[in-house]
């Protein structure tokens, strides 16, 4: 017997959702109980604990002026020295809107990109088409970054491919890196480009977890194809799209800055310099240590912040949550 | 060039086998990424895992070189003052300062400490850069090598109208640096950054009315499409190509990394493809360029300093001096005798494996059997030039006041003072390179130049040129 859609959005929980607390003395009992299974997680905890929770303490350097010799600790305090320098530098504003807008533009563009993709893919019967498109597009994920950006420098220089074919239409030829105008279109959609078949992976796999009885349900109740993909397959992955929405969320500010050093010049600073390009340049390049580590510590406080309220207002509104 | 085109490393290389032969002392080499010296260098120091010796620039001057300078580096213990080690550990090296006091002058700090084991450079090798242009070109189109700036317009208009050429002048920028440098820029009698100026008092080019007018003459042949249209973003690979697909005909390169080696690639395709150096551009007729490139006896970006961590300073010492003896000497300016030079009448001459290779250029080879940079004398018997057009270029480029208007490199500006200048420089080193493409590419109105200029100040460089008219002061009374 078919059930009605709306009777079963809450069973489409993903599996690590939350699903029980252990109590006061819950965790040494449950450790009895499964110890293999902590056994098990212990090379992660400590991967974590190495990698990951470790070198925070090297956080401690955006309050210290710091000098290689005298280490982390020897350092001598200076407090929010470099923030107060950071917030009332020249560029301040200028990074944090571009930031945000590379974002912004990123969550409204290239975040859908694999959903639409991916549902479209979806509706697709011929198994050989489909699997090619599949293939053609994930490819440009496996190309290293280096070269991509290689190749978006080659095709948008004033020569390039991208020339010909506008020149063709009777546009001016222009050197597009070199216009601060077009960076922020040239990013997103060469990133849309080597990423949305890549993206789809996930969503393919939410997609086939969708009970088929219920598009039989649908069917039997007079829903078209377009019906069907809104109130079945589209509640079907909600959950899925929430979790990847907050995930995004959370990298928010931390706009692929590798991508922005290998394609920027200072001639478009003014839209393509985002948060983390400026930490590799003053920090790395310039040596200042201390001062690119106040930026970034600025930066991950904000993401933080971001990934807290977005899961706290998905849990409230969708039941769904990371954690 | 890089021997480690062809081994992994320097160790073994015919040179690095020899060297260990002949001192006794194996030495394990790092190598960095060439793309990502200054990064590597700031990853190692800030990890402060040092090896034994590192040849790097410690001046503090250029872009990635030590900041604060040697003293600094030495405050901050990464590495050692080597006055002592050099009195005792180095005769061969402690002689050669004796006997050149201005090479003396260059290699210590303000307080008279040494700091690295220097390379020195012949004196007919300190002018390795400038203009270059298409002979074939300007004789297909009965021009002359331009001199002044008027000339070159002609020229590029030519190259550009009768020859196809797409971005007739063009030289690499890369990261946040212009390699035109002082070309161009000289002939409104200014630089590209801090000089010398007439009254002998420290100045910053960038900042100068003169500049302006190096700008709008650039701006003029970018809109005009005589300047590389895609120049901010053109790399040396990038150059390679349109100079060996004739899109551009003219750039401001090196002697042997351009001349060399464009001429080197061409010889077969094109036989007629010919490239000459052009003097430095002036604004009238015959003046003599206010400044160009001239490099300093001693090249402190091949010179190793001795850092703290090593454990056995002197056995350092000896293996470092040991380049500075007349054997020593040999061995890195030309290799091992028999296989890569011969003597001819009492001159060292390299073999033919050395000189007429199939398939690498001549640095490439001595890159294998001596080593072209480093800490050791340059003999001024070597000669790497292939070409009669290179000679020739040595001298036209060397005919500047160059000596008279570049800041030395080895200004020692105190602890201080170079945190100080350090704020300032990365504010004004951003913003300048900022408005610099702004400008040329018609993006921001020349009008506002006058604001370009107030921001700077306010950014602080008339205290950055305060605190290098001190240091060439007390550079000065060394």
């Amino acid at each position: 017997m078919a059930k009605h859609p709306s009777q079963v959005e809450h069973s489409t929980r993903l599996p690590y959702a939350r699903t029980k607390t252990l109590g006061r003395w819950g965790l040494p009992k449950d450790i009895r109980k499964n110890p293999w299974l902590y056994i098990m997680l212990t090379p992660v905890l400590l991967y974590f604990t190495v990698f990951n929770y470790y070198p925070m303490y090297g956080a401690l350097i955006a309050f210290k002026d710091f000098s290689p010799r005298l280490g982390i600790m020897g350092s001598p305090w200076v407090g929010w020295e470099h923030f107060e320098s950071f917030f009332q530098g020249i560029y301040f504003w200028r990074i944090i809107k571009n930031t945000l807008l590379i974002s912004i533009y990123e969550l409204i563009f290239a975040f859908p990109a694999p959903l639409i993709l991916a549902l479209l893919l979806n509706e697709v019967r011929k198994t050989l088409f489909k699997r090619t498109v599949q293939t053609l597009t994930y490819m440009p994920h496996f190309i290293s970054l280096v070269v991509v950006c290689g190749i978006i420098k080659e095709f948008t220089m004033s020569d390039g491919i991208i020339n010909d074919l506008f020149s063709f239409f009777g546009w001016e030829r222009v050197s597009m890196l070199l216009e601060s105008e077009y960076f922020r279109t040239i990013f997103i959609s060469s990133g849309i480009w080597q990423n949305i078949g890549w993206g789809t992976i996930i969503y393919l796999a939410a997609l086939a977890g969708i009970d088929q009885e219920q598009y039989e349900a649908a069917r039997m109740d007079g829903a078209s194809r377009w019906k069907q993909m809104l109130h079945v397959t589209l509640p079907g992955i909600l959950p899925t799209i929430i979790i990847l929405f907050i995930l995004e969320m959370g990298r928010i500010m931390n706009v692929g800055g590798e991508k922005i050093i290998l394609l920027y010049n200072p001639s478009i600073y003014d839209t393509a310099d985002v948060i983390s390009s400026y930490v590799y340049r003053m920090g790395l390049q310039e040596f200042d240590y201390s001062f690119g580590s106040a930026v970034g510590l600025f930066n991950s406080a904000i993401n933080f912040t971001l990934v807290i309220c977005s899961n706290w207002l998905s849990r409230k509104m969708n039941n769904t949550s990371l954690w | 060039m890089n021997a480690v085109t062809f081994f992994p490393n320097l160790a073994d290389t015919p040179f690095g086998k020899a060297l260990a032969d002949k001192t006794g002392v194996q030495v394990k080499y790092i190598h960095p990424n060439e793309q990502q010296t200054k990064e590597q260098f700031n990853l190692m120091i800030a990890s402060d895992e040092l090896p034994d010796t590192i040849e790097y620039d410690w001046t503090g001057r250029s872009a990635g070189s030590y900041p604060g300078g040697p003293e600094k580096a030495i405050k901050d213990g990464v590495i050692l003052e080597l006055n002592d080690i050099i009195d005792k550990y180095a005769p061969n090296l402690k002689k050669k300062l004796e006997e050149d006091k201005e090479l003396d002058k260059m290699v210590k700090t303000d307080s008279g400490k040494y700091y690295v084991f220097p390379m020195i450079r012949n004196p007919a090798g300190l002018v390795f850069r400038g203009p270059m242009i298409r002979k074939d070109w300007l004789d297909d189109l009965n021009l002359p090598v331009p001199t002044t700036i008027d000339e070159w317009e002609t020229t590029l208009k030519a190259f550009k109208e009768k020859k196809g050429a797409k971005a007739p002048l063009s030289v690499t920028y890369t990261g946040g640096n212009f390699e035109i440098r002082d070309a161009f820029i000289g002939a409104y009698h200014t630089s590209n950054t801090f000089y010398i100026g007439d009254e002998g008092k420290v100045k910053y080019g960038p900042v100068d009315p003169e500049y302006k007018e190096f700008l709008t003459l650039f701006r003029k042949w970018f809109a005009e499409g005589l300047f590389d249209k895609d120049f901010a973003l053109t790399d040396s690979k990038a150059l390679d190509n349109k100079m060996l697909t004739g899109q551009t005909g003219a750039t401001v390169h090196q002697l042997s990394g351009g001349i060399g080696k464009w001429m080197d690639a061409m010889k077969k395709q094109d036989p007629k493809f010919k490239l000459v150096g052009a003097p430095y551009p002036s604004l009238n007729k015959g003046e003599i360029p206010f400044i160009g490139q001239r490099d300093f006896k001693y090249n402190p970006g091949a010179s190793k300093a001795i850092t703290t961590a090593a454990k056995n300073p002197e056995l350092v010492a000896k293996w470092l001096d040991y380049a500075y003896s007349d054997e020593g000497a040999m061995l890195f300016n030309f290799g091992i005798e028999g296989e890569s030079y011969t003597m001819e009448n009492g001159t060292p001459v390299y073999t033919n494996q050395i000189k007429n290779n199939e398939k690498y250029t001549l640095q490439q080879m001595v890159s294998i059997y001596a080593k072209p940079n480093g800490p050791y004398e340059v003999d001024s018997r070597r000669n790497w030039n292939t070409y009669p057009e290179q000679d020739e270029a040595v001298k036209i480029w060397s005919n500047t006041e160059a000596e008279k208007h570049i800041l030395p490199a080895f200004l020692t500006p105190t602890d201080e003072e170079s945190k100080e200048l350090g704020k300032i420089m990365t504010n004004v080193n951003n913003y300048k390179e900022e408005m610099f493409v702004k400008f040329i590419v018609g993006k921001e109105a020349i009008e506002n130049y006058d604001q370009y200029v107030a921001q700077i100040k306010k950014l602080g460089i008339d205290r950055a040129v305060e605190i290098y008219q001190s240091a060439l002061d007390r550079y000065n009374k060394r």
